[in-house]
């Protein structure tokens, strides 16, 4: 068989098998190996126990989606057969623990038995290294050089004497049980690249964007699956002069971002959708007293605990409207882990300079998936301050005023002619508690008015045509990777297809999408929720009513193939 | 010597309350205190909830936060550790700190947060005009309890002590002398300084004359150093005026303070490093 230049390779086991360490270290083995990577992980609910699934797919090539049809299927045991052979592709092949899984007859032509506890226990005296022994059965299949595991392997278990030997034992072990299969699915090898890149998560590239943007202050309360940000900024925002604090709760996170901001420090927090809910008194607070702050949502299935661990993009409604009254804020969601870099970058930027709480949107696979990315240069940011009281005297300072742009220089404490007080209540220019028509009506219209331009300079990601003719996909983060995937290979075969990705959600880029879909003939919005919040929001905001709302609300993520079949059904009708 | 004086902290608005509220009396104290302490206005933030008491940072003319209900302690907090040269001073009522605020309270004292929480307890929903809050006394009639409250009283000094608070004390709008010593002492000491000061509602619950009469200043012999006798003493009825409990004790603002100076220095570039994937670089450490 003629070297591929993707393979996509599925570990499946019991979670505390080894599968998901199995996954990052041939993941980052890849990444070291010059390959493309993007990986897709489900997790159980539950701390010890329960059925965990590794995927990942490699490539030379920019990877833009997890893929659909699995080339190589791992099994630890029975039960990750029993749930996962139905993703295998019509030539996949299966690596299966030899004592511990039945595979049924018709596939057996090509399924091979790999002695996974058996190898383990005669090299190491027991199962641990069974995750080694799959991973180099893996290698043999897709002709893939062992050297940058080994690397890996020494690193990890340097200060655990004859552990490392185990491991590389095991795996060698492990690539002779599969040597017939050698080349069964040989990838091509990588293309050798001068440029820098980074294996990581949209939640690392999240927090380490938080760094670039200068935050100093981070407090929030643990939440799957946005944790690892609140962990990750433990260690590291000391290292830089700021302060990681674990709260008692998500309102008590939020409320001491918005002190810590209100001195002037860059103050953000993450979590997901139940902690959002608790958050949205404070989100409207944070608007009507113009305090700037960053919230991440690492969306998942809801509502109420809902699908913790599975993905979902139902916060939308919730982040444009959450709430009480009419609250300014701003909405981005990123589109691929590296925008996660730059969208929580934009996320500082657009709070510092409208003095809005900004909230950016992820979602389960977005933050928890490892992807290889080009390396950002942290000093090409373009990175925005407050506009403060510093020179303004202070007879003539008003906390509030009605300026040009409706943004109001922001009194930080120890500026003695800044001093005012914050507040939810409405209020005058002074921050003086006022509710006269004239005053909410001048304060909303500020509040909300100051926004408006960013309708017209938010970035989009776009894919193929700027104007398709055929079909004109519109969506929000992370289905844009296999909406793009999906846009090549129609234009492939002809069609006119384009896709365009609002990165800025609130406010709407309204005339710019009205644009974009001049020409098309059918319109598209894909989205992972029940009720089609985007298309809502499109048809809401723009002339846009022709459109096809496709809502899919099962826990994963759209695969490029799911785009394809979209992009046929009417084809076909 | 003082430079300033107590009217050098009002603000131009006046108060909004009732005529005869106990809060004129804190504010009074508190400007006088502020004064004695000759405190910078431009470094000193007062933070507040909801309700009555808790308009209070609009009448003082320092930094304030006028936060949401329940809210003032985590604001409070966010404020001193993101800058520790302030001096932070929480406000509210006992309806905003101890009904909606109350998950807050116990965090605040076992953190030991360098900010001084001065509660101006009526045990009255005032704002929302009379209906029973979470110190109202059991069978205490009002709008939502017509037959009687059905409910005990909470403690907050007992809960403060218990919690881990650093200092508690009792004070009252109608002893000026006393709660302004006491508002300097809580503010000079270092951590979580929570006083108690009793502010009766003329409007809905007018307990002045009978709190006046109900007051004891805390026995000259008794040892706030002693936790034990300090929750003793908040557990036992009756008012006993003064400083119940402190203790000496790290703050949040030095255990991160010590954190910062233990963290070995790096930047965003080394960060990124911690990431590499490239082809033959040296294996970091795990990002």
């Amino acid at each position: 068989m003629s070297a591929r230049n993707s393979v996509v390779v599925r570990l499946a086991g019991e979670s505390g098998e080894g599968v998901i360490s199995c996954g990052d270290i041939l993941t980052q083995a890849a990444a070291r190996g010059g390959y493309y990577t993007q990986t897709f992980r489900t997790f159980p609910a539950e701390i010890k126990g329960g059925p965990c699934m590794y995927q990942f797919r490699l490539s030379d090539e920019p990877i833009w989606s997890h893929g659909k049809d699995v080339d190589l299927l791992v099994c630890f045991n029975q039960e990750a057969w029993d749930l996962n052979w139905d993703s295998l592709g019509p030539e996949g092949v299966i690596l299966y623990d030899s004592v511990e899984v039945t595979i049924p007859d018709e596939y057996l032509d090509r399924a091979r038995p790999v002695r996974m506890d058996e190898l383990a226990k005669e090299i190491g005296g027991s199962t641990r290294a069974k995750n080694m022994v799959a991973a180099g059965a893996i290698t043999a299949v897709i002709d893939f050089d062992t050297t940058p595991i080994e690397e890996l392997v020494l690193r990890r278990y340097a200060h655990k004497e004859g552990v490392a030997d185990a491991n590389i034992a095991a795996l060698h072990a492990g690539a002779d049980e599969s040597a017939d299969l050698a080349g069964r699915y040989p990838l091509v090898p990588p293309v050798e690249v001068e440029e820098d890149r980074m294996l990581i998560s949209g939640n690392q590239a999240i927090a380490v964007g938080a760094v670039a943007a200068g935050v100093n202050y981070f407090a929030g309360y643990p939440i799957t699956p946005a944790s690892d940000i609140l962990e990750w900024l433990s260690v590291r925002l000391p290292q830089v002069g700021g302060l990681t604090i674990q709260c008692e709760d998500e309102i008590a996170s939020l409320a001491s971002v918005v002190g810590a901001s209100y001195t002037g420090a860059k103050a953000m927090t993450a979590t997901s959708g139940p902690g959002i809910s608790l958050m949205n008194e404070l989100i409207g607070y944070a608007g009507t007293a113009e305090i700037p702050l960053v919230i991440v949502d690492a969306q998942r299935g809801g509502p109420s605990t809902g699908l913790p661990t599975k993905t979902e993009q139902s916060d939308l409604n919730q982040a444009l409207y959450g709430s009480h009254g009419e609250a300014p804020r701003v909405v981005i969601a990123p589109v691929s882990v590296e925008d996660c870099f730059y969208s929580i970058v934009d996320a500082f930027n657009y709070a510092e300079e409208y003095q809005v709480p900004v909230i950016l949107l992820t979602d389960q696979g977005l933050a928890t998936r490892l992807e290889v990315i080009h390396r950002p240069d942290p000093d090409a940011l373009n990175i925005v301050t407050r506009r403060t009281s510093a020179g303004i005297a202070r007879e003539d300072y008003k906390r509030y005023e009605y300026t040009d742009t409706g943004v109001s220089p922001m009194g930080l404490p120890g500026e003695p002619n800044g001093m005012y007080v914050a507040t939810g209540i409405e209020h005058d220019e002074y921050g003086h508690p006022g509710y006269t028509p004239e005053i909410h009506l001048g304060m909303q219209t500020k509040r909300l008015g100051k926004l408006e331009p960013v309708r017209e300079t938010s970035r989009v990601a776009t894919h193929g045509e700027a104007q398709p003719e055929d079909i004109a996909f519109i969506g929000f983060g992370s289905t844009f990777g296999p909406v793009r995937e999906a846009v090549d290979r129609l234009r492939e075969q002809g069609l006119s297809v384009g896709a365009f990705y609002p990165r800025v959600l609130g406010p709407f880029p309204a005339s710019r999408v009205e644009a974009f879909v001049a020409n098309a003939t059918r319109i598209i919005v894909p989205e992972v929720n029940y009720t089609g919040q985007l298309a809502r929001l499109i048809k809401a905001e723009t002339s846009i009513n022709d459109l096809e709302s496709v809502a899919k609300c099962d826990g994963l993520p759209f695969t490029a193939e799911a785009i394809m079949d979209l992009a046929a059904q009417e084809v076909a009708a | 010597m003082s430079t300033r004086k107590p009217n050098d902290y009002k603000s131009e608005l006046k108060p909004i309350w009732c005529p005869g509220c106990g809060d004129f009396g804190v504010l009074a104290s508190l400007y006088r205190s502020m004064a004695d302490m000759d405190l910078d206005p431009s470094k000193t933030v007062i933070v507040s909830g909801i309700g009555c008491s808790s308009r209070l940072p609009h009448f003082a003319s320092t930094y304030g936060v006028h936060t949401l209900h329940g809210r003032p302690l985590p604001v409070a907090m966010g404020v001193k550790l993101a800058n520790p040269e302030l001096t932070v001073i929480a406000v509210g009522g006992d309806g905003d700190g101890f009904a909606i605020g109350a998950g807050h309270f116990p965090h605040a004292s076992r953190r030991n947060i360098d900010v001084t929480y001065l509660v101006m307890d009526n045990e009255i929903y005032g704002l929302t005009k009379g209906q029973a809050s979470p110190t109202s006394l059991f069978e205490q009639k009002a709008p939502s309890t017509p037959f009687g409250n059905p409910e005990d009283p909470l403690n907050p000094l007992a809960l403060a002590i218990a919690a881990g608070a650093s200092f508690v004390a009792r004070g009252a709008s109608f002893n000026t002398k006393a709660l302004t010593e006491l508002i300097t002492q809580a503010v000079e000491h270092k951590g979580f300084s929570y006083i108690d000061a009793m502010s009766p509602c003329t409007t809905f619950n007018n307990t002045q004359e009978s709190w006046k009469d109900a007051v004891t200043d805390v026995a000259p012999d008794h040892d706030p150093t002693d936790r034990v006798k300090a929750f003793d003493l908040a557990l036992r009825g009756g008012f006993s005026l003064g400083i119940l409990y402190r203790q000496e004790r790290t703050t949040q603002t030095e255990r991160y303070k010590a954190i910062l100076e233990q963290a070995k220095p790096s930047d965003v570039n080394v960060m990124l490093d911690g990431f590499n994937a490239r082809k033959g670089a040296a294996i970091g450490k795990p990002a």
